[in-house]
């Protein structure tokens, strides 16, 4: 009896790693014009419904619907460690073409600071949108102005500034330089998400939270947020059109931290392949749902980077964040 | 009673056609991922999610919200049955649930937590339609620091959590919050104790080890022992699944108080319905239950149960009236919200009426017809404990490496599953309390989250439990809890010493 219950329990596990773990393997390349020939996997290290979930989504859908690839492409949504794992197996992985990983800012920043990979380990494809940030405030304000409240920091008093992880932090350690103060004046409370951060400020629980423009809409229309600082080298446009930059208030430089959302593919990626697939993203970005569905409701600024200009992007990027830790 | 009038607007969407079938194919869904360990409601909504992208607003979140809600029933049917609770609210369940089922009273207790999740139900969806949004703006109140100070007063009551034996119950509260430590330190956004596994940089995995520490354990205890937990013999009746006159009084009372609490924890910001289901089920411990609960009574199973409910309709309340996720599912439905092309914020329930209240409406709906399918399932269900052992092993160990499997996509939680299955049967028969570790797992990061931020923004000073309000009433609370056995004590030696002069 106990031989057979053994017998089972091998025999359930070996059947769920055959059924979960099967993928991709080889692909064809040809010169010049490569084409995937087997299914493509395109993993996102967030959950289903988080924000880099929703971008690949779109993407995927476009390519589906306007069958801009032959191939079925299948998200996998790998959250282990955090996303580091999903971003070392794709980095490892065969230079096959047939593994994409949905790569941000966000990502970048705790892969960096946490970890031993670098973006050296991957093949950027493109960065399809660039975000920036803006700084808001509460209903009951304990500063009458954002200079203040910086006065106040920098004359030894404590401001408190919710965030969420990843990009935000780099910003926060950007505004550390430019207004000259400490963590300890300039205090930086991370919340898991910005929503988080923003439920901490309408509670009145922290000075200024750091949101993204689409995020923080809603409050600032309803009254609830107000926008103090836009985080750019110049104004946003639309409603957001009166929100002064960092260098509009005060003596300091215009700071910015843009939050930039791309592709990548693993380092054994030859250039035929990676320019395939910068190619097919870039016809993704041209379409009118790209920018209906996607640029105008994320309220993000179009900005499209074919692999060459992505990679020299990103490594800029990384170059900075390295310079911060 | 304007927003009576809105419900009724709610219900007319609710009821047509496309958006009752998609409640009740979000409910029944939501019980078979309830009932399946490891899937729970954050994967559950997560899977479907993407099917979703297409569908009217509405339909989509009526689908989810059932299912969501329809989960919270589905946790504790494994949790009675064999041990294993579904999902994290579930954990308190096991505590009454698989007692009250090995002494013979599988149905009631399944009838119980059913009631009971429907009544907590059913007072969180009235609390949240009539103070909605202003109920909402309260939960912002709670911000750090009254959370923590939330926290160490749910704490004053885990005392009887320890067991017959207190050290050994501290020593695994300590277990558990070591584990905890391990993983994204989410203060300083820095790894710890990940002992250069870049797996372990993201924590050891919940559910996977609650499964583990729970369920694997009994399947290795099965093994070693076929007698601990010999099959119920006869064929279990319809009548006797059905609770009594008596049963139904006792399960009341208890389920009435949690649908508050619960609802009320549902609100906050983080907290969620394991929190919910702990906080209802300590607070249940101060009232007087016919049997002492952890034993198998109906006044646990009713408490954790009605409570955990409750805060997944109190959960809403938030997420609608501001945007602002009460728990990680409801961050997935937010998620959604923005897929469909919907804005969550302050201004939803003013620019898409038919969503907001279609939702709430449709939450009724899930309501009624999870409890309608729980009747006929539950004389079904039981019969699970007929089975053989030598069958019950396989198929046990069958839902553990799946459900570990499903949370993470990977082996990962496979293997956590193992390693704490292994653990957990070291712990049981050494008669060391699973159940503290496991729940040390889920209070503590957010204990410690809320503790080290409160002190970020006070620069470190104790003071700021005092000086906010709430947390100041919800630190005397602290204290006179703290105090009471002391004063009682030192009470009944003053009265026996006069006694003896």
């Amino acid at each position: 009896m106990r031989t057979r219950t053994w017998f089972l329990t091998v025999l359930m596990v070996f059947i769920s790693v055959t059924v979960f773990a099967g993928g991709s393997t080889e692909a064809a390349s040809a010169d010049g014009s490569w084409k995937p020939t087997k299914n493509v996997e395109w993993v996102v290290t967030s959950s289903p419904g988080g924000g880099s979930d929703i971008f690949t989504r779109t993407i995927t859908d476009i390519i589906a619907r306007d069958k801009l690839v032959d191939q079925t492409i299948v998200i996998n949504n790998q959250t282990d460690g955090g996303g580091e794992v999903g971003r070392l197996r794709v980095s490892q992985a065969k230079g096959d073409g047939l593994t994409l990983l949905t790569f941000n800012s966000g990502d970048l920043v705790p892969m960096v600071t946490n970890t031993p990979n670098r973006l050296s380990g991957f093949r950027p494809i493109a960065i399809m949108a660039v975000d920036r940030h803006l700084l808001l405030q509460g209903t009951s304000p304990r500063f009458a102005s954002f200079e203040e409240a910086i006065a106040e920091a920098q004359s030894g008093g404590r401001v408190i500034i919710g965030g969420s992880k990843g990009d935000d932090l780099n910003l926060y350690s950007m505004m550390l330089t430019e207004f000259g103060v400490t963590e300890d004046e300039l205090v930086y409370v991370m919340f898991d998400a910005t929503s988080d951060a923003l439920t901490a400020l309408l509670g009145g629980h922290i000075d200024y939270c750091i949101g993204k423009p689409a995020a923080s809409d809603q409050y600032i229309k309803s009254g609830d947020a107000f926008p103090v600082v836009a985080f750019a080298m110049e104004r946003f446009g639309g409603d957001l059109a009166d929100v002064p930059l960092l260098s509009e208030i005060g003596p300091y430089n215009n700071i910015e931290s843009p939050i930039w959302r791309g592709v990548v593919t693993s380092k054994a990626t030859p250039d035929n392949i990676v320019q395939y697939w910068s190619d097919i993203l870039q016809q993704v970005s041209e379409t009118e749902t790209w920018d209906k569905d996607y640029i105008e409701r994320n309220m993000l600024t179009e900005y499209f980077l074919p692999w060459e200009e992505a990679t020299a992007y990103m490594q800029a990027y990384e170059e900075n964040v390295l310079a911060g830790l | 009673m304007e927003n009576l009038q809105m419900l009724m607007y709610g219900f007319t969407v609710a009821l047509s056609l496309e958006n009752i079938s998609a409640a009740i194919f979000g409910a029944v869904l939501g019980l078979i991922v309830g009932a399946l360990p490891g899937i729970g409601s954050l994967a559950g909504v997560a899977l479907l999610l993407p099917l979703t992208y297409k569908f009217n607003p509405t339909t989509a979140i009526i689908m989810l919200g059932s299912l969501y809600y329809a989960n919270m029933f589905g946790g504790a049917f494994s949790a009675i049955l064999i041990n294993i609770p579904g999902d994290g609210p579930a954990v308190m369940t096991t505590l009454d649930g698989f007692p009250m089922a090995q002494k013979g009273r599988p149905g009631q207790a399944l009838f119980t937590s059913n009631i009971a999740s429907f009544i907590g139900g059913l007072i969180g969806m009235f609390i949240v339609i009539f103070t909605g949004p202003s109920l909402a703006r309260l939960g912002l109140n709670f911000g750090p620091v009254e959370m923590a100070a939330l926290l160490l007063l749910a704490m004053t009551s885990i005392g009887w959590l320890l067991g017959e034996n207190p050290i050994k119950g501290i020593v695994t509260t300590a277990m558990g919050m070591l584990i905890a430590t391990m993983g994204m330190d989410a203060v300083r956004g820095v790894p710890r104790y990940y002992f250069g596994s870049i797996y372990l940089m993201g924590g050891v995995p919940f559910v996977p080890l609650v499964i583990g520490m729970v369920g694997f354990s009994r399947v290795i205890g099965l093994m070693t022992d076929r007698k601990s937990a010999p099959p119920i013999t006869e064929r279990l009746h319809y009548r006797d699944c059905m609770l009594t006159a008596h049963d139904f009084k006792r399960l009341l009372m208890p389920s009435i108080r949690a649908g508050l609490i619960g609802t009320f924890i549902g609100i906050l910001p983080g907290a969620g319905a394991t929190t919910a289901a702990f906080v209802c089920y300590a607070f249940e411990k101060r009232f007087k239950s016919e049997e002492p609960l952890g034993t198998g009574a109906i006044e646990g199973i009713a408490a954790c149960e009605s409570g955990n409910n409750a805060a997944a309709a109190g959960a809403f309340a938030p997420l609608l009236a501001l945007g602002i996720p009460g728990s990680g599912t409801g961050a997935v439905l937010l998620g959604g919200l923005m897929m469909w092309g919907l804005n969550p914020g302050p201004l939803l329930f003013t620019n898409h009426p038919d969503f907001a209240w279609g939702l709430l409406a449709s939450l009724f709906l899930a309501n009624l017809i999870t409890l309608a399918i729980s009747w006929v399932v539950i004389p079904i269900l039981v019969q699970v404990l007929t089975v053989p052992i030598a069958l019950m092993i396989p198929v046990i160990m069958t839902i553990c490496v799946v459900g570990s499997y499903s949370v993470t996509n990977s082996m990962y939680g496979v293997l956590i599953m193992f390693i704490a299955g292994i653990i957990g049967y070291i712990m049981t028969e050494l008669k060391y309390p699973t159940s503290t570790l496991v729940l040390a797992v889920v209070l503590s990061p957010i204990f410690e989250t809320d503790l080290r931020r409160a002190f970020l923004i006070s620069g470190g000073s104790p003071a700021i439990f005092f000086q906010k309000p709430i947390s100041c009433v919800l630190m005397i609370a602290f204290f006179i809890f703290l105090a009471l056995p002391i004063i009682k004590a030192m009470w009944k030696r003053m009265r026996s010493s006069k006694g003896g002069v």
